[in-house]
């Protein structure tokens, strides 16, 4: 674990929207102007997975993507904030149920993620940023698609849950 | 030589995105969740100010008629709505409220030390193989199969 002492809290546990929204937004255009691409996570699983198994169209510099992703999470949650160290995580859905609802929760929760990313075209990054920003139709009903799916179904979480979550 | 300089690429913007995203916790499952339950403003103004000014950008790079390093022209890709958009958006959008993450931030989520996030991680790259019989395309936001600046893995 990395020493808290000389690493701890230079950047706050959360750095405000409007400092790092427009960081992200330049992030993208930057990239388009590299690679006239745009930068998807699930485009990047899927490529990673290709790799992997060896079979399928796979692009190196996606596989190095997804790598990146981890990696500058892992520079900033551990050596630039006040690191946490090893934990479970999910902190109020932890606080809300039992690892036995959790568990399969979550493992089903990432299938519908992969599942839905996958036949929809995108996903967050994909759709609701770069394809958005590209004022491509399809990107703009995806979002607002999974952004009201997204809400709706917390709101039968939050009934299923008699509010606890 | 191309093939370095675009994977070391790769690996900068994948690090400068999971940079970002980790200094906004938006990796933690209490982020998303407060956003979705419309508790929190913070991810809607991370997510709108970012489409903003790269709406901004690329309409710009665009109206130029920009030549980018390694692509071409500038080319915006758009498409038309078609149901699979819904389908899909609406099943990802399901799976992103039940585990509190997605894609990108589920990486974060794991460097940070949640290692119940593997859990997320495997579901996701199941699900993805599950519906690449019935999908095509990359899931990109956009279609591109093939990649004329990129070399193959």
């Amino acid at each position: 674990m990395p020493d808290k002492i000389l690493f701890g809290a230079i950047l706050p546990q959360q750095v405000d929207w409007y400092i790092l929204g427009p960081i992200l937004g330049a992030i993208t255009v930057l990239f388009f102007l590299t690679m006239n691409q745009p930068l998807g996570a699930s485009g990047a699983y899927i490529h990673t997975m290709n790799y992997v198994r060896r079979s399928g169209d796979s692009v190196a510099w996606r596989v190095w993507y997804f790598v990146g992703i981890a990696f500058g999470g892992f520079v900033v949650t551990q050596f630039l904030q006040d690191a946490k160290g090893l934990r479970i995580g999910f902190d109020s859905f932890r606080n809300a149920a039992p690892l036995w609802i959790m568990v399969p929760a979550l493992f089903v929760g990432g299938i519908l993620i992969g599942y839905g990313a996958k036949l929809g075209g995108g996903c967050t990054s994909g759709h609701g940023i770069c394809g958005t920003a590209q004022r491509s139709k399809s990107s703009i009903a995806a979002t607002i698609t999974f952004m009201s799916s997204a809400i709706i179904t917390t709101g039968l979480i939050r009934l299923i849950s008699g509010g606890k979550l | 030589m191309n093939r370095l300089r675009t994977n070391i690429i790769g690996l900068a913007f994948g690090t400068m995105f999971g940079g970002v995203l980790a200094a906004g916790s938006l990796h933690e499952y209490d982020t998303i969740h407060n956003m979705l339950k419309l508790k929190e403003f913070y991810v809607f103004g991370f997510m709108g100010s970012a489409v903003i000014i790269a709406t901004l950008g690329l309409g710009t790079l665009e109206s130029r008629d920009t030549k980018t390093s390694f692509g071409g022209t500038i080319a915006l890709q758009r498409s038309d709505i078609k149901a699979n958009h819904l389908k899909g958006g609406a099943i990802f959008g399901s799976g992103w409220a039940i585990a509190g993450t997605c894609p990108a931030p589920v990486l974060v989520m794991l460097t940070s030390g949640v290692f119940l996030s593997l859990i997320v991680v495997a579901g996701i790259f199941i699900g993805l193989s599950l519906a690449n019989k019935q999908a095509e395309g990359f899931g990109d936001g956009e279609h591109r199969l093939t990649d004329q600046a990129g070399q193959r893995a």
